[in-house]
């Protein structure tokens, strides 16, 4: 159990540093560290397959997004951000972090629960037999960004 | 069979891009028309074989071996199969013309295909992640046909939509997640009978509360409405009107009915809630509507206050409450539709969208002016138009539960509502021709037809009201009021 | 439920503050989605913690796989827009985007 609260206070640090870093590209990395850290949590959460998902496309894949855009946008001057956000957001965490283990502390042995239905099988087939409309709402998924990106980004013979 | 409502204008979808590197002119506005048409037929199909029996959960099975896609077909998702395949037709032919000067209208109609998809899928959907899952589909599409036309305006009014939705399904998914929890499963029956079995008030009381702020803010419900007011006028006419004649309606009322009346169940509390977040989006965006002079963001704000009008009568939870609700989300369906597209005539014709500039388009724009004002007189209540029933049966349905207080404040609003409706008619159509617009001409044929199409059919609904409730709208009440089980048996066919 | 779940859940409610907190504050648009993705960490935490608790970490993975790819289209679709809307202002600053008043 420690090494996975380390794991996890490893993600909300580099989350958090994500934030504040003024550099768009560190933020960028710090981001990329984090679903890394947390692909690591979920392989000891015994879930591989999301972990392997976790890091492949959101440490891989939204990194290079991010990556590109940053390219194509670097702006002469530096958005300032507003420093009282800066560095009142530790003071925010904190305090966050209090009330958050406070109300944790309350909850305990107060939530009811049911049981779940029993394992179902593999990944596999739960991904493809059990939850198959899932799927087709992946492909309409895929479908609507790839379209939408394309949409953005075409080429007009005469301006707006 | 039903699956053809969420793989037909996908599969569509994924090839029209393909049809629009062959034929740039008219083979992509066939294509896509002709699978409104079909999806519209496919609703009367299934609609006469569901009747006399309960609701139907479909599976499907490919090539032999059961696939397992369970599709939920009962009044209720049939009511509004029917509402999305009508309106989305109306506003696909009238995109023949007007998306003309867009470029790229192949991938424009790849896109509103997409969404149509996932409107259907959330209506078909049988469990809340599901539910979820096309309501993102429907958004992530609607983002980019925001965005469409790429002006400044646009990229801004689509960036700040997609920042609150992303908020909004923060809340959503954070409700299902907490559901998921506390019951083990995902489908609407088990949850509901799950919930029976715990006594988990509190928690269930914060899942609502998330589900209000997630559901509500893709309805537009005050105060969650901020970003209506912005995406709507910026974006093209035809998606402007499927926004807010659609859009709103099934991912926001439809996700929010289902999910308080199937799953939980309505309990009181959430009843009072509902009516009195109900109550403030009339009256807040009602007025607000009165200040402006963008003709799209008057009616914009007009969409937030009959949403409000459609909460109040869902919220209510009595059957006749539920059934004017339902009415009314049909009828404002047909007729904003109808005004958004009108105001997407005018503004091709005259290349503005401030009501002080224009004037008297009535002489040069009849048929316009003409379906204008049946829309207009259909949303603001005036008989025999449908409106006036949908609200009146709300207003008797508030009066006979008890709510005087509310059912005059409706009334007030009413009469608000059609006070800022003459005043469009007033400045844009009648009056003295405005100099200006000498040479304006009557919108090109596709767009003319299909306001025709939905002014005929807001005359219509209204006249044979009684036809129109017994055979719609009572059995998607009825499929409410009993929750997950319903019998269909309707006289309708 | 056990203290595991309330581990993980008070962690993934962290991510959620941060990622909340990021949207609401911060100014640079590349910075908000960056708010975004950070809240769909803690949301995809979230699910995968309940999967673990309720037994049932398979189903609980499929939803979290699709949850992802939702994320991806949203941020995908979010990064054209900045994009574009760079080259319409020149600018990354979320306080240009003013001309709308909602």
């Amino acid at each position: 159990m420690i090494l996975e609260i380390a794991l996890l206070c490893g993600l909300v640090v580099f989350s958090a540093a994500a934030i504040i870093l003024r550099d768009l590209l560190k933020a960028a990395i710090c981001l990329a560290a984090a679903s890394l850290l947390l692909g690591i949590v979920y392989f000891r959460m015994n879930a591989p397959y999301i972990g392997v998902f976790e890091i492949s496309v959101v440490a891989g894949m939204i990194t290079v997004l991010f990556i590109v855009t940053i390219a194509l946008t670097k702006t002469g001057g530096d958005v300032r951000e507003a420093k009282a956000a800066e560095w009142i957001f530790p003071l925010v965490l904190v305090l966050f972090l209090a009330v958050d283990i406070l109300v944790a502390k309350s909850l305990i042995n107060k939530i009811p629960a049911l049981e779940s239905l029993p394992e179902q099988g593999t990944f596999g087939e739960v991904l493809w037999k059990m939850r198959t409309f899932d799927l087709v709402g992946q492909i309409g998924l895929i479908f609507a960004g790839v379209l939408g990106v394309l949409a953005l980004f075409r080429k007009r013979s005469k301006d707006e | 069979m039903a699956f053809l409502f969420v793989a037909l204008p996908l599969v569509v979808a994924g090839i029209l891009p393909l049809i629009g590197k062959i034929s740039k002119k008219v083979l992509p506005d066939v294509v896509a028309n002709s699978v409104l048409i079909i999806l519209l037929g496919l609703v009367f199909v299934e609609g006469r074989g569901l009747v006399g029996q309960a609701a139907s959960i479909q599976q499907l099975s490919w090539l032999g071996e059961p696939v397992n896609i369970k599709l939920l077909l009962d009044g209720f998702s049939l009511f509004m199969l029917f509402a999305v395949s009508l309106v989305g037709l109306a506003i696909s032919l009238f995109s023949i013309d007007y998306m003309d000067h867009y470029g790229s209208k192949a991938n424009f109609y790849a896109l509103f295909l997409v969404m149509i998809a996932g409107m259907n899928g959330l209506l078909l959907a049988t469990d809340l992640f599901q539910v979820y899952l096309f309501l993102e589909v429907a958004a992530i599409a609607s983002y980019a046909l925001v965005a469409f036309g790429l002006g400044h305006d646009e990229l801004e009014a689509a960036f700040k939509y997609l920042m609150l939705s992303a908020v909004a399904s923060v809340f959503i998914m954070l409700a299902v997640t907490i559901i998921f929890g506390l019951t083990g499963s995902l489908g609407f029956e088990p949850v509901s009978q799950g919930l029976r079995a715990l006594d988990a008030k509190f928690i269930v009381g914060l899942c609502s509360a998330f589900f209000i702020m997630g559901f509500g803010l893709k309805a537009a419900l005050v105060p969650f409405h901020a970003w209506l007011p912005d995406a709507h006028p910026s974006a093209p006419a035809p998606i402007s009107a499927v926004l807010s004649g659609l859009l709103i309606k099934v991912s926001g009322v439809y996700a929010l009915t289902r999910v308080f009346i199937t799953v939980f169940g309505l309990p009181p509390d959430l009843s009072t809630v509902l009516m009195y977040l109900g109550i403030i989006s009339m009256v807040v965006a009602a007025l607000l509507a009165l200040g402006q002079t963008d003709i799209k963001r008057m009616l914009a704000y007009s969409s937030i206050s009959q949403v409000g009008y459609i909460i109040l009568g869902i919220g209510l939870g009595t059957p006749l409450g539920i059934l004017g609700g339902l009415f009314h989300l049909f009828n404002h369906a047909l007729a904003k539709s109808l005004l958004f597209l009108n105001s997407g005539s005018l503004q091709m014709s005259t290349g503005t969208r401030n009501l002080d500039e224009m004037g008297g388009l009535a002489k040069r724009m009849p048929v316009t002016a003409g379906t204008n004002l049946v829309g207009a007189l259909s949303i603001a209540g005036v008989p025999p138009l449908n409106g006036f029933w949908s609200k009146l049966i709300i207003i008797i349905a508030l009066i006979q539960a008890g709510h005087w207080a509310f059912a005059l404040i409706a009334v007030l609003v009413s009469v608000l509502t059609l006070w800022y409706y003459l005043l469009i008619q007033r400045k844009a159509f009648f009056g003295k021709l405005n100099e200006k617009w000498n040479a304006v001409r009557e919108a090109p044929f596709w767009m003319t037809v299909s306001t025709v199409l939905l002014a005929l059919l807001c005359i219509v609904t209204g006249i044979f009201f009684a036809a129109t409730v017994q055979s719609w709208v009572r059995p998607a009440a009825d499929a409410l009021v009993r929750g997950v089980q319903a019998a269909l048996g309707s006289v309708g066919f | 439920m056990s203290n595991t779940w309330l581990v993980y859940m008070s962690f993934a409610a962290l991510l959620l503050f941060i990622g909340l907190y990021c949207l609401l504050t911060m100014r640079n648009l590349i910075k908000l989605v960056i708010g975004v993705v950070i809240g769909a960490k803690g949301f995809g935490l979230a699910l995968v913690a309940t999967g673990l608790v309720k037994k049932n970490i398979i189903l609980a993975q499929a939803l979290a796989v699709t949850f992802v790819v939702v994320e991806v289209c949203v941020v995908a679709l979010a990064l054209a827009l900045i994009i574009n809307i760079y080259r319409k202002t020149g600018s990354l600053d979320v306080r240009r985007l003013t001309k709308l008043k909602g």
